[in-house]
């Protein structure tokens, strides 16, 4: 999957208004709510077979950061 | 995880009920700051909708009532054979006697029968077919009446919003019998009560009954959704974290104990806890999405205890036969539960609409007939 790809998709999954990119911090989206964790965690799940809780959004602080938990080749 | 093969019992036919009275999402506008795009984007990703919701005085033991007179009514079924009553609930009319015996006394079902109600939510149904199927299976009983509600509508503060929009209220009646020929049903349940507190109502039972010192507290979260301490709670994100680390898990081990194939089910009828959760465990497990739906969700709503049947009875346009289905359940306790059940043959009565009878006894007058009880003025 390359980065427009992934991008299209996660855009699709967080129903953002604004068009996501790379360098997008999640906290920063007025999107970033419960709803969108959970549809971020189903999506690494059931797209990438990527296993995270919500304790991993400490980590996972960009769009970037999803992308290499999903094994998105940078 | 406990694993079965029933064998000899046939689901002669379903039915649900739910109140009249819907709520429907878009006139919710204000829970959404009076923001069309929010309001959207929360019915694209929970699949928000309308839902049932039963006015102040219609319990569960209303809708059973009506869902089991129909079922049998349609059916042509002598009741009189009914040996076995099962009322799976967690939303009772009085902490004691159980609802079924309420529901034993308005069928006007005989006394050669075996009452009782089984206590759980989500998960609920397929616990329940599962008893029924053991029971059946093991000759203790030849005809039971599984009936199964809830009114989740009544466990929250319409202002919580974490809770009150996802639920609808609902029964559903279900009539088993034992059956000579070769029919089996696979069951897989599992239960983690570790997780008991995720999904809780505090007060109300013996450990913390409701009195006057807590009538007035109305507590807040961040987000303004008012919570008092009988209401429930559902802690959102470690249920789906949980439901994702047990479910399609649960339903792969029940294909693999069965010996089939996911080619082989007609039907997935996934508990409807919401849109997102349906999908999630869908794709999950691989479950081809033309085989399940998570739109009954948007059309009644969570049903809790009886979700998966509104499911099945929602289906009754769409698929006249529905064939070898894959049912599967998870909720409060915590726990889980999976059926692989052969529907062929089965009546589905589809959902019925529940409208209020005039003059219910407000509260007022419910509290004067038991003091009138009590002092012995009344027989």
């Amino acid at each position: 999957m390359t980065h427009e790809e992934f991008l299209e998709k996660f855009q699709d999954v967080l129903q953002t208004e604004e068009p996501l990119g790379m360098d997008t911090v999640l906290e920063d989206l007025v999107e970033w709510d419960s709803l969108a964790r959970m549809a971020t965690v189903a999506f690494l799940d059931s797209d990438f077979g990527v296993g995270a809780t919500f304790e991993d959004f400490v980590e996972m602080r960009t769009v970037a950061d999803v992308a290499r938990k999903a094994g998105v080749a940078s | 995880m406990s694993k079965a093969l029933l064998n000899h019992v046939r689901i002669r036919g379903v039915k649900t009920v739910v109140p009249d009275r819907f709520i429907d999402i878009d006139d919710e506008i204000e829970y959404f700051g009076h923001n069309v795009r929010q309001l959207e984007r929360a019915k694209k990703m929970v699949g928000f909708g309308r839902r049932p919701v039963v006015p102040e005085g219609v319990t569960v033991v209303d809708l059973c009532e009506r869902a089991a007179a129909d079922l049998l009514g349609e059916l042509g079924t002598d009741k009189g054979g009914i040996d076995t009553l099962i009322l799976v609930n967690q939303s009772p009319d009085y902490v004691f006697p159980p609802s079924s015996y309420l529901l034993h006394d308005r069928l006007g079902l005989g006394e050669e029968c075996a009452v009782f109600d089984v206590g759980l939510g989500c998960s609920g149904y397929v616990y329940g077919l599962w008893l029924a199927h053991s029971l059946i299976a093991s000759g203790a009983s030849t005809r039971v009446l599984l009936l199964a509600g809830d009114a989740a509508s009544t466990h929250a503060d319409p202002r919580n919003r974490l809770y009150y929009p996802l639920f609808g209220d609902a029964a559903s009646a279900t009539l088993l019998e034992h059956e000579p020929g070769d029919n089996p049903a696979w069951f897989a349940l599992g239960a983690r009560g570790a997780g008991w507190d995720r999904i809780v109502a505090p007060a109300g039972g013996r450990r913390l009954p409701i009195r006057k010192d807590m009538c007035d507290i109305e507590v807040r979260d961040a987000a303004g959704n008012v919570w008092h301490p009988w209401d429930g709670i559902i802690r959102g994100m470690d249920v789906f974290n949980f439901t994702m680390e047990v479910v399609p898990k649960n339903i792969r081990e029940l294909l693999l104990f069965a010996g089939k194939g996911m080619e082989e089910i007609d039907f997935f009828a996934l508990h409807q806890a919401n849109r997102q959760i349906v999908e999630a465990i869908a794709a999950k497990t691989g479950i081809p999405k033309e085989k399940t739906t998570w739109e009954t969700f948007s059309r009644y709503g969570n049903n809790s205890t009886t979700s998966v049947a509104t499911v099945l009875c929602d289906q009754r346009d769409a698929r006249p036969v529905l064939g070898r289905c894959l049912l599967s359940a998870f909720g409060v306790g915590l726990s889980w539960g999976s059926a692989i059940v052969g529907m062929d043959g089965c009546h589905n009565g589809g959902i019925g609409l529940y409208p209020a009878p005039a003059g219910l006894p407000a509260r007022e007058e419910q509290v004067e007939e038991w003091i009138r009880y009590f002092k012995g003025e009344k027989g």
